[in-house]
């Protein structure tokens, strides 16, 4: 991992400011968050990145309005012997730009646009889960210390220890179809953001009580304590703030882990209910079922989805990185 | 993979067989492409032995994408099991090896000839052969038949197999534990069996059952040495009196069978004695079972159920590959039960407007078409159970995408002109039955029947969900997918655990529509006690023709299965009564 | 540093017993919770269409109607004592560690646990030792030769290696390599007391594609971490010296460099050993991964037990392993 972001805390007056007067221009001083920004808009490969994010996300949000329903069969466009789309590049045509289903004859592209709200709904949701928890439980235990940071650590590797696949696929069986007041896929992807992001906060949790640690031996800290700051005040206005770096790179990187572990999860055959479709549960589809060697297709759209999607996440995360990070561009 | 085949073609069926076939023929014997010798043509196994010869030596591969349930011939379930332990076993009787409508004959294995009936039906005797020995040189006697029966009263041992013994046999206070507990008691302690003499084996039954010959054909009959019995162990070496004996078992990995050297084929006309090695591997990949098998590096793949999609695709597209194919029918019907209990379902209107607006043809596509899934069904029984005869209440073939028009008015007459709201159970791990639900799913919303679906795994389908009829109730479930072939081939084998009202359980329960039908419970009544073989045939169709008449289940598809025949096996034919080819014949070149 | 170790073996111990109750509340309670009865549980271990007598008989003989502390104490003492098992004529005793016996083959499951780690082991370490090797290589060359084309194209690689799920890597590469092109035809376990040839030709489809993702990931963060060490001011101090090019950049740089690599690499060969579930479901492998899919679509409760606390053993032991070596390297890090 790359090292400890060491973004300076308060933003103090650059000394520019202070020649103002003196030269006769306004010579305006830069926030370490401006000087960020700035190295970002000149990294070309994580804009691409980043513009491919906030459209995914549009899509997400917008798209499943604008595409034809994804659970209606057209069997007329399948032949029955095979269950293969009938035409090359599985049933392109101008009505299905991306072909359709084997077997169910569903238009792809809507179960592509639709699966992409699913998964990214999952990623994200289970993502702020993780980050929620390790950000709270990390710096509790990087300032306080003690025994406090003792049990955190031991209840972190009590975590660590579970072998995360075994208990999604094994919960995902003794839940059953309604609980907690909800059901069917509500249920399903409550269950799924709750386990793949209650597993996960221990990564989250120790690399910010890493950055905790360091931190609470700095100056300002003294100084807020000085001033007659409490510990709440001083983890949630003081450390926090400076936290906000890792806690962006990190949850941005972690974002793509959750979309591949929901696919993981499909193909082990725990994930989204049917019809709803998404990424995992197309691409589990084609591969455990065979058709994608009778209609590549398939298997190819929804796996060039979770490839570029990624992929994305992954570049636009790097890029947001090498910005906050003074150091690693020289 | 629960399944459990019965199949009995009388001519009618064997016929229907034959015209199917002939459909999906693409004519005779092709030029093969193969390296062997030129495949003998498309569903050429149904009706003919492909292959014959008597070449000696060899190893046939079995795949397998699972595990067996049990190698224990006492605790066995699954249909492709109960082929396979002809390999090494030998029950009292057994389905004659041939093919065609012959090979639904039950004949004697073990025993001299069928069970001679006395004393109004209740008493049932067998004799067996004095020189049918073990793997050991030990003789059979009739005590090794009973105590294998024995064993099948200790379910804690054996949870797995058939429980007809137990319900058939006469009782007896206390009822029989089983072998195991109290030994020195209870070993030869079942009082419903009697072993006058070495030869000789009497059932008492506690109601008359014209059906018991074919109950001995079950492998529970297959005889056990109690000496040598090792209870919950015995799968990992059981004594076998079958051509072939078992040496080497890893569990849930790979089994090894090699010829036994008591067996005399003069006492098994029904097995060879061909092969020098035999193995099963279990728990492997399914796609890459049939990559192996047209590859030629496996040569059965052992579940008998048909080719996955990919490889479905590369069969019938090629002529070469599609010559050393077969489409036989399985002996199964894949159904979704209607709850007979459930508001609104309760009302027959609203059934029967189920009935109408189902799309056949999204159904067996769902399966996989018309070769590779099955034919349309329209009635519960398929074409391969005696006593079957087809008819259409609900145009089912006559309108395979559903009569809207026909569904919206009974729905009228059932006073839901609207439709109404439910759910549908399936089993979430198999592929086939999840997009068969979502194509009911999408037939039923056409007509404002809206439904909600409900994934369960297989392993507690059964126990937890769709068998528990207090589940249905609380979370509404009207529609349960299933599947269903009989035990044997005829109507009571293959009714009496889905309609009638006795089968009922809280947990567990396959009769899934909770049907409670006095007429239905009746006729099946009639067939355990009609010992004339016409007369008891009858009652198949007119159970069927009741069952379709309450609207209680919407038959979906007769299933097929597209078996590849590997070019180098000898022997090869389908037994229709297990809807896969006759493992206990196989040779390989 | 020996009382350091004992303490961290006492606290595995505790772990260990901690994530066993976990699992155990996972799976024997949470059903209960959710309404299902003793009875509808053992139906799911019957044949079809069992009579309530023959329920009520696997009831007992699984010992499901025993209260769940009971079941549980008897896991553990089964652990640690072993246990007596009536097979019906026998009376068989199960040593530790027991594991008790499946629901559904009412075979032990220790012994198929044992049978099946060589084909994990196999593969986890085969391929840990691949992907550490090609990773910090690569990783190291790439940040060496920073911005060069074998940088960008190794790193864009390496993007694509960690963008893609594993099980779609490795069905196309059997696709590709086993059945279309038959380089390697046939992959199955075959030990490597029987035939070390076989035992390595087999495995090399698996080895690449599971190396492949770790890899790629392993590639990212040597770079990161050579770029950041690189940069310090020691090492212009060690070049300033006029030490060789060499020892500045193995010595100095990348020795640092690898402390979160050495932390990371314990914990994803630990959670490998476990069984590398993806992989070996999709190649077929019978290891412990395999193992564990099998036995919760079975919902064998004695079987994901056991496999269970087998997986949590070796992540605890490997986070301890990578702890000690911290321990021994670094003098701060003992308290």
């Amino acid at each position: 991992m790359a090292a400890p972001l060491d973004v300076s805390p308060t933003g103090e007056l650059a000394p520019e400011a202070g020649l103002a007067g003196v030269s006769g221009k306004a010579i305006e001083g830069r926030s370490p968050g401006q000087i960020a920004w700035m190295r970002l808009k000149r990294d070309k490969v994580a804009i691409a990145g980043g513009i491919t994010v906030v459209f995914l996300i549009l899509v997400a949000i917008v798209g499943p309005l604008l595409v034809q329903n994804p659970t209606t069969y057209h069997l007329n466009l399948i032949n029955p012997t095979f269950s293969r789309p009938n035409g090359p590049f599985g049933g392109v045509s101008l009505a299905h730009p991306f072909g359709v289903e084997p077997v169910t004859g569903r238009d792809m592209l809507s179960r592509v646009v639709n699966g992409a709200r699913v998964s990214l709904l999952i990623a994200f949701l289970a993502t702020a889960l993780a980050v929620g928890i390790g950000v709270v439980m990390g710096i509790i235990a990087g300032y306080f210390g003690g025994w406090v940071d003792s049990v955190i650590a031991r209840v972190m590797d009590v975590f660590l220890a579970f072998p995360l696949l075994v208990f999604a696929i094994a919960l995902v069986g003794v839940i059953p179809s309604s609980a907690f007041g909800l059901s069917g896929n509500s249920l399903r992807i409550g269950l799924l953001v709750f386990v793949i992001g209650f597993f996960a906060w221990p990564y989250m949790g120790r690399i910010i009580r890493g950055q905790t640690l360091s931190l609470r031996e700095r100056e300002f800290v003294d100084a807020a304590r000085s001033m007659g700051a409490r510990g709440p005040y001083i983890l949630f206005r003081e450390l926090l703030p400076n936290l906000v770096a890792p806690i962006l790179v990190y949850s941005t990187l972690l974002i793509p882990t959750n979309i591949l572990f929901e696919a993981a999860l499909s193909y082990l055959g725990v994930g989204i209910i049917p019809p709803q479709p998404s990424w995992g549960g197309m691409l589990s589809d084609a591969v455990s079922n065979g058709f994608y060697s009778i209609d590549p297709m398939f298997m190819i759209i929804p796996g060039l989805a979770i490839f570029i999607t990624v992929m994305a996440f992954n570049l636009f995360g790097d890029g947001l990185r090498d910005a906050l990070d003074p150091r690693g561009t020289r | 993979m629960r399944r459990r085949r019965t199949i009995v073609l009388p001519a009618l069926a064997a016929a229907a067989a034959l015209a199917l076939a002939a459909c999906g023929s693409s004519g005779g014997s092709s030029g093969g492409g193969s390296s062997s010798s030129a495949a003998a043509g498309f569903n050429a196994a149904v009706t003919k032995v492909v292959n014959p010869s008597s070449t000696k030596g060899g190893t046939i591969s079995f795949g397998n994408s699972s595990a067996p349930d049990s190698t224990d011939p006492g605790n066995t379930y699954y249909a492709y099991m109960w082929n396979f332990v002809r390999l090494y076993t030998m029950p009292l009787m057994t389905y004659k090896s041939c093919p065609g409508a012959c090979g639904l004959q039950v004949v004697p294995d073990l025993a001299t000839g069928p069970g001679v009936v006395s004393d109004n039906g209740l008493t049932w005797t067998y004799h067996i052969q004095p020189d049918v020995k073990f793997e050991d040189g030990t003789t059979v006697t009739s005590q090794d038949v009973k105590y294998a029966v024995e064993r099948t009263y200790d379910r804690g041992k054996f949870p797995l197999g058939p429980a007809y013994f137990p319900l058939l046999l006469a009782p007896q206070k206390p009822a029989y534990p089983g072998p195991y507990k109290d030994r020195s008691k209870n070993l030869m302690g079942l009082n419903a069996v009697q072993t006058p003499n070495a030869t000789t084996i009497v059932f008492h039954l506690a109601h008359p059952f014209a059906d018991f010959n074919y109950v001995v054909a079950i492998p529970q009959t297959a005889p056990v040495p109690p000496d040598k019995d090792t209870g919950a162990n015995y799968q990992l070496h059981p004594m076998s009196t079958g051509p072939y004996k078992f040496q080497s078992y890893q569990l849930n990995k790979q089994l090894t069978l090699v010829p036994n050297t008591y067996w005399k084929a003069s006492t098994d006309p029904n097995a060879k004695q061909l092969a020098s090695k035999i193995t099963m591997t279990m728990n492997m990949n399914a796609n890459d079972i049939d990559n192996r098998l047209l590859a030629g590096d496996l040569s059965v793949d052992a579940a008998g159920t048909g080719v996955q999609a990919a490889a479905r695709a590369k069969v019938l597209s090629s002529p070469s590959l599609k010559a050393s194919s077969d489409d036989p029918l399985a002996g199964f019907t894949w159904f979704a039960a209607l709850n007979t209990t459930l508001k609104p379902l309760n009302n027959i209107h609203c059934r029967m407007a189920v009935e109408y607006a189902a799309s056949k043809t999204g159904y067996v596509d769902a399966y996989g078409g018309p070769v590779a899934g099955g034919a349309i069904a329209t009635t519960v029984t398929p074409p391969n159970v005696v006593g079957h005869k087809t008819f259409d209440l609900y145009q089912g073939a006559s309108m395979p995408g559903g009569n809207v028009a026909a569904a919206k008015q009974q729905l009228k007459l059932c006073g839901q002109p609207n439709g109404f709201t439910t759910g549908i159970t399936y089993r979430s791990d198999r592929p086939k039955e999840v997009a068969a639900a979502q194509s009911l799913q999408a037939s039923l919303a056409r007509v404002g029947i809206k439904t909600s679906l409900h994934g369960f795994p297989t392993a507690t389908y059964d126990s937890n969900f769709a068998g528990v009829p207090k589940y249905e109730a609380q979370h509404d479930i009207g529609i349960s997918f299933y599947g269903w072939a009989a035990d044997w081939p005829d109507g009571w084998g293959f009714f009496f655990y889905i309609v009638d009202g006795k089968a009922i359980s809280p947990a567990g329960n396959t009769n899934l529509a909770q049907l409670n039908d006095p007429k239905v419970n009746d006729l099946l009544n009639k067939m355990a006690l009609t010992n004339n073989d016409a007369t008891r045939n009858s009652y198949t169709s007119q159970i069927d023709m009741q069952v379709m008449k309450d609207a209680a289940i919407l038959p979906g598809v007769w299933a097929k299965s597209l078996l590849y025949r590997s070019p180098n096996l000898t022997n090869v034919y389908v037994q229709p009564y297990y809807g896969m080819y006759n493992y206990a014949v196989l040779g390989t070149k | 540093m020996i009382t350091f170790i004992i303490r961290r073996l006492i606290a595995t111990v505790f772990l260990l017993i901690v994530v066993s109750m976990i699992t155990f509340a996972i799976f024997f309670l949470i059903p209960r919770l959710a309404g299902q009865n003793t009875y509808q549980l053992a139906t799911e271990y019957v044949g079809r269409n069992p009579t309530r007598a023959a329920v009520l008989q696997v009831e007992a003989q699984l010992g499901l109607d025993h209260p769940l502390w009971l079941q549980y104490w008897n896991f553990l003492k089964g652990i640690v004592a072993g246990a007596h098992y009536n097979s019906g004529t026998t009376s068989t005793y199960c040593p530790p560690p027991c594991f008790g016996y499946s629901f559904r083959s009412q075979q032990p499951v220790w012994p198929q646990m044992v049978s099946d780690l060589p084909v994990t082991l196999s593969l986890a370490i085969g391929a840990a030792v691949i992907w550490l090797v090609a990773g910090v290589a690569i990783g190291v060359i790439s940040a060496l030769k920073r911005g060069t084309l074998f940088d960008r194209f190794s790193m864009g690689v390496a993007l694509a290696g960690v963008s893609l799920p594993i099980f779609f890597t490795g069905l196309i590469s059997l696709e590709l390599f086993s059945y279309k092109w038959p380089l390697f035809p046939n992959v199955q376990y075959v030990s490597f007391l029987t035939n070390p040839y076989l035992w390595a030709r087999n495995l090399v489809l698996p080895w690449i594609c599971l190396a492949f993702l770790y890899a790629a990931l392993y590639a990212r963060l040597t770079r990161a971490g050579m770029l950041e060490t690189m940069s310090e001011d020691y090492i212009r101090t060690a070049r300033a010296k006029g030490l060789p090019e060499r020892t500045v950049i193995f010595k100095h740089g990348l020795r640092a460099a690898l402390t979160p690599i050495v932390t990371i690499f314990g914990m994803d060969l630990g959670l490998l050993l476990g069984g590398a579930i993806i992989t070996e479901y999709t190649f077929s492998l019978h290891g412990l991964g395999l193992f564990t899919i099998l036995a919760i679509q079975n919902q064998d409760l004695p079987e994901i037990l056991g496999v269970t606390m087998l997986a949590a053993f070796f992540i605890v032991i490997a986070n301890l392993v990578v702890d000690v070596l911290y321990a021994y390297v670094d003098p701060r890090v003992r308290h």
